[in-house]
């Protein structure tokens, strides 16, 4: 990490203060993990972490990993610039709008990604309904659960998370019995 | 991925060839192996791509890439290019519509779940056994064929194919559930998957008989190709590893090896050219480039599916056919069947792996045969099902459970690969109301009449539906499932095209009320066949595929033998 990037951290953290450790353990992964993921190619750098964000509350990470670690964020930034090029201007603006519910409901909140969880949860539920957020969970989750090479599900986290087998094997992908029902002798 | 173009023999479009096939799905991969292996040549004009014809390993099996297939991976017809329109009735407006079919070398069969049930026995002559419980008011007519005429051709179907069922005595269940058999199926069943395992709990507890699937799907090595591997994308993907049988894997490699087959793809045929005297003269198409060709034949086939070919026939208008070619009878594209089902969803505590191998598990076949103490006239066929992939579970999601958030994800992992269905499929009755004809206002892409649909089942069937969905509920109930649900209101199961299509060039004795006779050549034309499932008098109690195959055997014995009797000749 370069003097620059430790005191950045530091400005963070100090200015982070006041809110309590729990605005630590929901954002320091995100400063992270912006940094740690694949090179942005739509959004910009403050725009990614507020799509991580959203993200991470549309698929939390508890005892298990949610969207944050299957890395869907890079999954939407990978298909906004290419197959979701049509989206495009429908995010730039959907994060607008987003900004602007923050500052209604929290003014003097600088961003989305500033809030504590409870009062992003608060501001996602005001706008569950805009088409926005009904792309954004689409994306979230189908970033969760497509194959890894589109940027998302990362090491197959959201394919473990639910127990699927992504196999095309020979001579046998899956062998049955194939589940629980039919391993149960009749 | 690498582009491959397959090449096969070229000839020359000024070349008058013996047939044109229009389309090289289920029935036009049979055609084209048949007439080419018997001495002919054959130009097969299929209006969909190569897909992965000799390179199936590159067949997608990416969920997310679906939906953004390259041209290798184009199987479907549904595009802004190729829209059409549907009705109730023909006092209703027609509304952009939602049909679609497999296109590509192999149509569906390239993506299919691949149920291969023949037709029963009794189908075949319905208006004459059952006459007294047939309700008024619909088409059902005998089939020009009887079971025993047709029965060699199912066997000759399902042993060049390769298709899967039960075929020991204590698997095969008698008439009327299950079809008497003169050869069995050539490779054992499919396993009985977890949905088929919670069918037959229930099938115990009610007095139920179930039956393994019966599939075109290899269950052991066939023919050099390899078995099923039950990979985790079966329905909707093509096969990589060719276990799925269907006609570019197992009737076209066969015709081109003949030397005299022709496959020319992304070729739309708009019109087949009849001359003075009333016979065929070729194919006119739309080629790549969108340039207007004309390959002339002796005879052709037309097998671009129940739908697509009746609308052919009637794009094909001429001063002997005003009303489109063949078309004497006003009947073409008469008497669609779209087929119905509806059903039920439950869910289980357990995982399932329903996701991998084949899509259905078992059926249930005490509600095959008719019953008129169930208060309709028909039956079906229920078959156990659950089969989806992850990002169609994470979009739904668990039941009753909120669409994100903590709760969200608590919902998903507690229900996920625990959904089983019962997915029934009935019969319809054929209706003259019920028809596909050309829109008079929407042009496709190459500025022809979209196709129409104008559909609405008998009240009949509508009963018939609801009878199913309330059994499917109490079939869940008895296999153990909790917050079971019937599919929907009866009416909304009402199909309104799709893959399934039957009749619209029905056969018939008579050409004032038929199409085609009984080997499936049009009455009017002595020099045209239309080969698919437009044949169909009644629709059965399942897909229709496995007929379709059937019939085009028979039909292409008889042609044959016409042919080589001199009937090409001019």
């Amino acid at each position: 990490m370069t003097k620059r990037e430790g005191s950045r951290r530091k400005f963070l953290f100090n200015s982070a203060t006041g809110l309590g450790s729990v605005w630590l353990a929901t954002h320091w992964p995100a400063i992270l993990s912006a940094q740690q993921g694949a090179k942005l190619e739509f959004f910009t750098a403050e725009q990614a972490t507020e799509i991580d964000a959203i993200a991470a509350q549309i698929i939390p990470t508890d005892s298990t990993p949610g969207a944050r670690e299957a890395h869907c964020l890079n999954f939407i930034d990978h298909f906004l610039a290419g197959y979701g090029k049509s989206q495009q201007a429908g995010y730039t603006k959907g994060l607008q709008d987003l900004q602007a519910e923050v500052t209604k409901q929290f003014p003097g909140a600088a961003r989305f990604s500033a809030l504590t969880s409870e009062q992003q949860i608060k501001v996602l539920t005001a706008i569950e309904k805009t088409p926005f957020f009904m792309q954004i969970r689409t994306d979230t989750i189908t970033g969760m659960f497509a194959d890894p090479k589109h940027l998302g599900n990362y090491n197959q986290v959201g394919w473990k998370l639910i127990g699927f087998n992504a196999s095309n094997t020979f001579p046998y992908a899956n062998k049955p019995p194939l589940g629980y029902y039919d391993a149960v002798p009749s | 991925m690498r582009q491959v173009t397959p090449t096969t023999k070229q000839f020359p479009v000024t070349d008058t060839v013996d047939f044109v096939v229009v389309g090289s799905g289920p029935a036009g991969g049979i055609m084209a192996q048949e007439l080419s292996e018997a001495g002919y040549s054959v130009v097969v004009l299929e209006q969909g791509g190569w897909a992965c014809f000799g390179h199936e390993q590159d067949y997608n099996k990416d969920e997310f890439l679906q939906r953004y297939p390259d041209e290798a991976n184009t199987l479907q017809s549904n595009s802004p290019l190729r829209p059409n329109t549907f009705r109730r009735t023909d006092k209703d407006k027609a509304v952009p519509g939602n049909h679609s079919y497999g296109m590509c070398v192999g149509g569906g069969g390239v993506t299919y779940g691949g149920s291969s049930w023949r037709h029963l026995p009794y189908e075949f002559n319905e208006l004459t056994t059952f006459k007294g419980d047939i309700p008024s008011g619909t088409g059902i007519a005998d089939w020009p064929i009887t079971y025993e005429e047709i029965e060699p051709y199912y066997v000759k179907a399902e042993w060049d194919l390769g298709i899967c069922g039960p075929n020991t005595k204590q698997d095969l269940l008698p008439m009327p559930m299950m079809y008497p058999m003169s050869k069995p199926y050539p490779v054992g069943p499919q396993a009985e998957k977890s949905s088929g395992a919670l069918f037959k709990i229930a099938a115990k507890k009610l007095g139920l008989h179930t039956s393994p699937n019966v599939c075109a799907i290899i269950t052991q090595p066939y023919q050099g190709r390899a078995a099923c591997n039950n990979c985790s994308w079966c329905s909707g993907y093509g096969c990589q590893i060719k276990a799925r049988s269907c006609s570019p894997v197992v009737h076209f490699p066969r015709a081109l090896k003949t030397g005299r087959c022709e496959i020319r793809v992304h070729s739309y045929a708009y019109e087949v050219a009849v001359n003075d005297a009333g016979r065929v003269t070729g194919v006119r198409y739309f080629d790549s480039q969108k340039q207007q060709v004309f390959q002339r034949a002796r005879a052709v086939v037309v097998s671009a599916n129940a739908g697509e070919s009746a609308r052919l026939l009637l794009l094909s208008k001429s001063k002997l056919f005003p009303n489109g070619l063949a078309n004497s009878s006003g009947l073409v594209g008469k008497y669609l069947m779209t087929g119905n089902g509806g059903g039920a969803t439950g869910w289980v505590d357990h995982p399932m792996g329903e996701y991998k191998g084949a899509v259905t598990g078992v059926a249930i076949l005490d509600y095959v045969p008719n019953d008129p103490k169930r208060g309709f006239y028909g039956g079906g066929r229920m078959t156990a099902r659950g089969q989806s992939n992850p990002i169609s579970w994470g979009l739904s999601g668990g039941p009753d459970s909120p669409r994100w958030g903590a709760g969200y994800k608590k919902g998903l992992l507690q229900w996920v690969d625990r959904r089983i269905t019962c997915t029934n499929f009935i019969t319809q009755q054929p209706l003259i109301t019920n028809y596909v004809d050309l829109d008079p206002d929407l042009k496709d892409g190459w500025g022809l009449p979209a196709m129409r649909i104008t559909t609405q089942s008998h009240p009949n069937d509508i009963t018939a539906i609801d009878w199913f969905q309330k059994k499917s509920v109490e079939i869940l109930q008895a296999a153990g499932c909790n917050r079971i649900e019937p599919l929907g209101p009866p009416a909304n199961q009402d199909t309104r095209g799709g893959s399934h299509n039957r009749g619209t060039c029905r056969m018939g004795n008579d050409p004032k009320t038929s199409v085609l006779n009984r080997y499936l050549r049009a009455h009017d034309v002595p020099n045209l066949w239309v080969v698919d499932a437009s044949c169909f008098v009644t629709t059965g109690r399942n897909h229709p595929t496995m007929t379709i195959q059937a019939c085009a055997y028979w039909a292409a014995e008889h042609l044959i033998k016409d042919a080589k009797g001199g009937a090409l000749k001019t």
